[in-house]
């Protein structure tokens, strides 16, 4: 464990120079995902106070949900974005033949040396900002209960993003080339999660519950915050299994990544 | 005229042999359509808001997301790649103007990934549409010229500020500035209609909401025949004022190219 630690902070501080090399480009960058992803949070705004009300959520409250996707989204890929988008690359060329010889195990090695990508720090101010507004114009009262189970389930959708980030990338080990299915399944589908789920049809809810779990990444723990109803007919536990949820689906992709690992013929190079 | 005709075929032919991308595109279009079906049914059903119905905002995704993908480029990271790697001396010996060859080549590369994705979109949407809602012929002309003009300007903007890659090592950043401004001056996420005053009046001061939103106006039959000659003399001026700058930043970035080996 002492050794993992060391060799985490090593390569973080290699991630943090390469990022601090080119410093004017960093930080043009992050005030331009401020724009882009506070464009979005905008228009969701707008478009639901237009109306009042969506689902039973009014403005503010829905944007809680975007909030959590995007903050639980800054957390898990800052560690797993450089290895997901990198690895299809790293085949072709082989170089991650290279990381099957280093002493330890090749997903580690992959996920340290791809380095913690400094840049979402972006992503988490602006959502930690949109989530304090929002809750602060509900008169939202925070307790230790409340803000516990937040961290909790913040925690939780991040080992969800990770999870979807690691199994995308497990593509790569069975075709190089682009990969849209993963980006289908990441991108499309969580599209969905920035509104209540219960505005979607019945096999939607199910989908986003049961089989891509993304819905416990922001609308279930909402749901339990603020006090919304979930989908009829559903277990009540539901809304506090985020952590669980996340675990789960995290340990699954490692599985599934090992399960892609072994069936990896090199490319040769 | 040829020599453009040319890269447009060629860049849509390397498009083409991506056939499993194009199947996932029609897949990501139908789902996202989808929600926004959902979705504004939904937000419809409450009855606030009485100036605008499902149809209008049907109509007004497909418009949109049409002409997104159709101008979807990334001119700042072309000649960000192009000078690392060196290619950029190349482009600008070739006897065409770099500015028609990036349009050739945006426009090969999405017109068959558009027209795919938005098909399927059409024909579901069909179910939704009655005929009645069609506009009339001089409505449908009026929109014809003002989508045209929109779509330049897409390109204008976005090759302004790609230009800006001369001068920047690095510049990846560039298209969050893009997509941030145009979603919210642009309407291309909600429609203008619903803003706050402020930025109602905010957004006719810049060239964004003449891209998708103006045309879609004049489709929808929001904007009258007789008023339609303010939005399309607003983005003609854009269109011409934007051209004379790109012109002025192109011979000044020319002149301060670095090409890294080659």
């Amino acid at each position: 464990m002492k050794d993992f630690w060391r060799l985490f902070t090593s390569f973080f501080r290699v991630a943090l120079r390469r990022e601090m090399a080119y410093r004017g480009t960093f930080f043009a960058g992050i005030v331009g995902q401020w724009l882009s992803y506070g464009a979005t949070f905008f228009g969701i705004y707008i478009m639901v106070s237009s109306f009042h009300i969506l689902g039973g959520w009014n403005g503010s409250e829905v944007l809680m949900l975007y909030g959590l996707s995007v903050m639980s989204y800054a957390i898990g890929a800052s560690f797993f974005y450089n290895f997901s988008s990198g690895l299809a690359g790293r085949i072709r060329s082989g170089e991650f033949d290279a990381s099957l010889t280093k002493p330890i195990h090749p997903f580690l090695h992959e996920v340290f040396s791809a380095g913690y990508n400094i840049g979402y720090i972006s992503h988490f101010t602006v959502s930690l900002v949109i989530m304090a507004i929002s809750l602060a114009s509900i008169s939202f009262q925070p307790t230790v209960q409340s803000i516990f189970f937040l961290f909790s389930a913040v925690l939780g959708a991040a080992l969800i993003q990770g999870a979807a980030l690691i199994a995308s990338s497990t593509m790569s080990f069975f075709s190089v080339g682009s990969n849209p299915i993963a980006d289908f399944l990441l991108w499309d589908v969580k599209e969905f999660t920035n509104y209540p789920i219960t505005v979607f049809p019945k096999g939607i809810q199910f989908v986003l519950t049961f089989i891509l779990p993304f819905a416990f990444m922001n609308f279930y723990p909402a749901s339990a915050l603020l006090g919304k109803a979930i989908p009829k007919g559903y277990p009540g536990i539901l809304p506090y299994l985020s952590p669980v949820v996340g675990a789960l689906a995290f340990a699954l992709s490692i599985l599934l990544w090992n399960w892609g690992l072994k069936h990896y013929k090199s490319t040769g190079s | 005229m040829k020599k453009y005709w040319i890269v447009f075929k060629k860049s849509l032919k390397s498009e083409l042999t991506y056939r499993s991308a194009v199947l996932w595109g029609l897949l990501s279009a139908v789902l996202g359509f989808l929600i926004q079906v959902f979705l504004w049914q939904t937000l419809l059903e409450t009855g606030v808001r009485d100036d605008t119905s499902f149809p209008d905002m049907l109509l007004y995704v497909l418009i949109n997301s049409f002409m997104l993908q159709l101008t979807r480029t990334n001119v700042a990271g072309m000649i960000e790649n192009a000078m690392i790697d060196g290619t950029i001396s190349m482009e600008l010996l070739r006897p065409i103007s770099y500015k028609g060859y990036m349009l050739a080549q945006t426009l090969g590369k999405n017109i068959y990934g558009s027209l795919t994705a938005t098909a399927p979109v059409l024909l579901l949407s069909l179910f939704f549409l009655s005929d009645a809602l069609l506009p009339d012929a001089i409505h449908i002309v009026l929109f014809i010229l003002s989508a045209f003009l929109g779509i330049c300007l897409m390109f204008e903007v976005t090759y302004l500020a790609g230009l800006l890659a001369f001068w920047l090592q690095r510049c990846w950043f560039i298209r969050f500035y893009l997509y941030g401004l145009r979603n919210i001056f642009g309407g291309t996420m909600v429609p203008i209609w619903f803003y706050p005053e402020l930025l109602k009046t905010l957004s006719y001061c810049l060239p964004f909401r003449y891209m998708t939103f103006e045309p879609i106006n004049l489709f929808l039959m929001k904007t009258s025949v007789e008023q339609a000659w303010v939005s399309l003399l607003a983005a003609s001026l854009w269109l011409i004022g934007l051209c004379l700058v790109d012109r002025l930043v192109w011979q000044a970035a020319t002149k301060k190219l670095t090409v890294n080996g080659g």
